[in-house]
């Protein structure tokens, strides 16, 4: 009999169906894998069963033979080690391991230093981690921090499931076989392990069972013995992608004579080297590739956010000055960040300030910046980019995150561009939105303005993009023509098989 | 209608303290036959107009989430330097008024290098430079006013235009300087981009670095003003000037609306604040009450107005 068991389980949020009619049965003693692409419903799922959202919307969860919404006790089973690492960096190794403390059992108002490091000398033997037990964690290595995390929450003394959420993601091969070895210990002593990994490679090497999510949907279950690395791929990107509505730009009718848009040769810096690439007229351009593949990187430093270690970058014919942001507003290349909290809006400020910043030079008057013109310009700004807003004086935090998305691409726009980057620039937004997004980006691209689209979503880029480029590990690793490219030879190059292109 | 009211007043931080500055005022009037005297009007003016240049600076580094700390010791080394160099040194009172405010500049100028070059957070920076400079202030004077300050820079301090306090009047003209360069100028929205998110403005190609250091450099040209006028008022170059304009002018931007996190609140407003401390002070005095009581008094202030904030905007989140 399962161990745990999820019947039809679904999570709404506003706007949103992030989870919907999904069940699965974890069986103690075997590997569960749990694989889909970003955003596929992975981690909702995963904060439902640990308990830390405990308000599925539709379905139950079964716990050792109870419904968790009766006995809420019962998540003390199931243990989770997070992606990210959340260790106390300035607390010892023995601290980490066994804070908080009555939960692994050391009770009382004292606790003694020594025999918490006696205690966790057996834990670190046993995940053969090199560090003592008094080192302070920021001085240890990120292989036995990484290690430390599962050790950690393997000292809950009721675990019966662990989770593990990418645990390899800042691993080399060697690691990762520790980290192997430690599940195939757990597993061996009657746990049941939820494996969560982008590598297939791993995932097949590991795992017993599997459960594909995509789009909120389980696509497909079944054992791993059964199914090859293809099958996998094919299930998480789901072959029948929809190419009727698509939102690649139409090519000109006749090739524009002179250089290209933007060129960039043999660029290197943090996280990533030697990316070359070209943006042509009238074209999107998409980068694919894992989180962490380094494509932020790549785009934030051809905007000369961070620095660059190699490389030249040319904006139509001109080589462009690296390393200063101003400069490439001033010459018309811009870059809309993933992060539109940390990079993007001024929050306390209004929509009017937000898009007034972009437009100075317009409203600058003689007697300092005009009230009159900014209202006018930025009533335009609203209408054109449809911003669903009640007053332009209502503070920009107030909007939706589609409306702020829409007044950020607007104030962009109002400085008119010549090159404009667009990094997951439909994060966390509604369906209908997207759609508009992508309208705007299309009619950009047609208009002569060079689009750059990152995304992870590969039915995004399969929607937008004329060409995709694609990176795995700071690696360019090939270019491809999205018209004549299938989506099995793209996901195998985000995953980092091997070289490919098919386009120049 | 009372409704909409109430929530005009707290949505505008603004009219907020202005409307607390005139109860303020008018209770006052009523409590003491002596508080509307045109003699105590005038007091509370001038003091107003040291602390008040310094709020000024200290406001317009705070909109834009910086903070420093030496603006106080700024305008007391300004102050004594310019009198060193008028009594030892024979050079004309006005080149040593421009040379002291230069040296304010300058100083500003360090602080905001340090802070911009190396990355380090200006709350410890300046710290660190308040004792440097405090400390060259006593190496200079070891502890003993500089005195016999010439006649003909004394009216600077002491004297009246149209019966207004020239200090007062000096202030005035700097914060309305401020307030049109924050509210109609490029710098000025620059300034308030920064305070709310400076990897956004950085994004937005705003030479955040460059911004930052002539902010601190015009607070410390301001401290320096207002050490300059301290030292024509008393006629003497005292070592102490400005030793109480460290806290204060971060008490009143707070009371006056601007947000200690930055990217919020308007110049006017803190000076608005840090005419209820001035208010609050003479109050004080004309009823007797001990002055070791004024700290607590303006504590109490503080409080109570960072309180009446964070209730006011609990209040806005519901209405929307």
């Amino acid at each position: 009999m399962a161990f745990l068991e999820v019947e039809g389980l679904g999570r709404d949020f506003p706007g949103v169906r992030a989870l919907d009619n999904v069940s699965l049965k974890l069986e103690l003693g075997r590997v569960h894998v749990l694989a889909g692409e970003n955003g596929a419903g992975k981690s909702t799922l995963v904060k439902l069963i640990t308990g830390s959202d405990p308000a599925p919307t539709r379905g139950r969860i079964i716990i050792d033979g109870k419904d968790v919404a009766e006995d809420p006790a019962k998540f003390r089973f199931i243990a989770y080690v997070p992606q990210e690492l959340s260790l106390f960096p300035h607390l010892s190794v023995a601290e980490n391991l066994f804070i908080p403390y009555d939960r692994a059992d050391f009770t009382g108002r004292l606790i003694s230093q020594r025999a918490l490091e006696r205690e966790a000398k057996a834990y670190l033997d046993r995940f053969a981690i090199t560090a003592r037990p008094s080192d302070l964690v920021r001085n240890i290595s990120v292989p036995d921090q990484q290690l430390l995390q599962i050790a950690r929450a393997s000292t809950n003394k009721h675990m019966k499931v662990l989770i593990l959420d990418e645990p390899t993601s800042s691993l080399t091969t060697t690691e990762i076989e520790r980290v192997f070895n430690v599940v195939r210990s757990f597993r061996d002593t009657g746990h049941a392990i939820i494996f969560i990994s982008h590598k297939m490679g791993e995932v097949l090497e590991i795992g017993d069972d599997f459960t594909v999510l995509r789009n909120g949907e389980k696509v497909a279950d079944g054992r791993i013995a059964d199914i090859t690395e293809r099958d996998l791929i094919r299930a998480m990107s789901g072959s029948e992608l929809s190419f009727e509505e698509h939102f690649r730009p139409t090519p000109p009718a006749e090739p524009p004579s002179g250089p290209p848009i933007l060129e960039v040769r043999g660029l290197a810096g943090r996280r990533f080297h030697d990316i070359s690439f070209e943006l042509r007229h009238g074209e999107i351009l998409g980068f694919a590739g894992l989180l962490g593949a380094g494509r932020s990187e790549v785009m934030q430093t051809i905007f000369g956010y961070l620095k660059a270690r190699a490389g030249t970058v040319r904006l139509r014919g001109h080589p462009h000055t690296l390393g200063d942001t101003s400069h490439s507003v001033n010459h018309g290349l811009l870059y809309l960040s993933e992060e539109r909290k940390l990079h993007g809006i001024l929050p306390q400020l209004s929509l009017r300030e937000n898009i007034g910043i972009s437009i100075l030079k317009q409203t600058l008057a003689r007697f300092g910046i005009s009230s009159r013109r900014e209202r006018t310009l930025v009533e335009a700004i609203i209408a054109a980019y449809d911003i669903k807003t009640a007053s332009m004086d209502k503070k920009i935090s107030f909007l939706s995150g589609g409306n702020q998305q829409k007044a950020i691409i607007g104030r962009a726009m109002a400085t008119s561009p010549s090159v404009l980057i667009f990094d997951e620039p439909t994060k966390g937004i509604d369906v209908r939105t997207k759609a508009e997004i992508y309208k705007i980006m299309k009619r950009l691209a047609e208009s002569g303005v060079g689009i750059i689209l990152i995304s992870s979503e590969m039915d995004e880029l399969r929607k937008c993009a004329s060409r995709i480029v694609t990176m795995y590990a700071g690696r360019q690793t090939g270019s491809f023509d999205n018209a004549t490219t299938s989506n099995e030879t793209l996901i195998g190059a985000i995953f980092g098989s091997g070289s490919h292109s098919n386009a120049a | 209608m009372q409704r909409k009211t109430l929530s005009f007043l707290l949505a505008n931080s603004l009219a907020g303290v202005f409307v607390a500055l005139l109860i303020i005022f008018v209770l006052s009037a009523l409590l003491s036959p002596y508080f509307l005297t045109s003699y105590n009007i005038s007091v509370i003016a001038r003091s107003l107009a040291f602390v008040g240049l310094v709020t000024v600076g200290q406001s317009m580094l705070l909109i834009l989430g910086e903070l420093d700390l030496s603006l106080g010791v700024i305008g007391g080394l300004c102050g004594v330097v310019a009198g060193i160099l008028m009594m030892s040194f024979g050079i004309n009172p006005w080149i040593a008024i421009f040379l002291s405010l230069a040296l304010g500049a300058g100083l500003g100028f360090f602080n905001g290098i340090m802070v911009t070059q190396l990355g380090l957070h200006s709350l410890v920076l300046t710290i660190g430079t308040a004792g440097i400079y405090g400390g060259i202030n006593l190496v200079l004077t070891k502890g003993v006013a500089i005195t016999n300050i010439p006649k003909e820079i004394q009216f600077l301090g002491r004297g009246d235009v149209l019966g207004v306090p020239v200090p007062f009047v000096v202030m005035i003209v700097v914060l309305a300087i401020a307030a049109f360069v924050t509210l109609k100028t490029p710098l000025g929205r620059y300034i308030y981009a920064i305070g709310n998110n400076a990897a956004a403005a950085a994004m937005l190609g705003i030479k955040v670095n460059r911004v930052r250091v002539l902010v601190f450099t015009a607070a410390g040209t301001l401290a320096a003003l207002a050490g300059l006028l301290m030292v024509a008022r008393l006629g003497t170059a005292q070592p102490s000037i400005g030793a109480t304009w460290v806290l204060p002018p971060i008490a009143a931007s707070v009371i006056g609306g601007v947000a200690t996190t930055g990217g919020v609140g308007t110049p006017v407003g803190a000076i608005l604040g840090a005419a209820i401390i001035a208010i609050i002070e003479n109050i004080i005095v004309l009823f007797g009450v001990s002055p070791y009581w004024q700290g607590v008094v303006s504590g109490v202030i503080v409080v109570l107005a960072i309180s009446f904030d964070a209730i006011s905007r609990r209040y806005m989140r519901r209405d929307i």
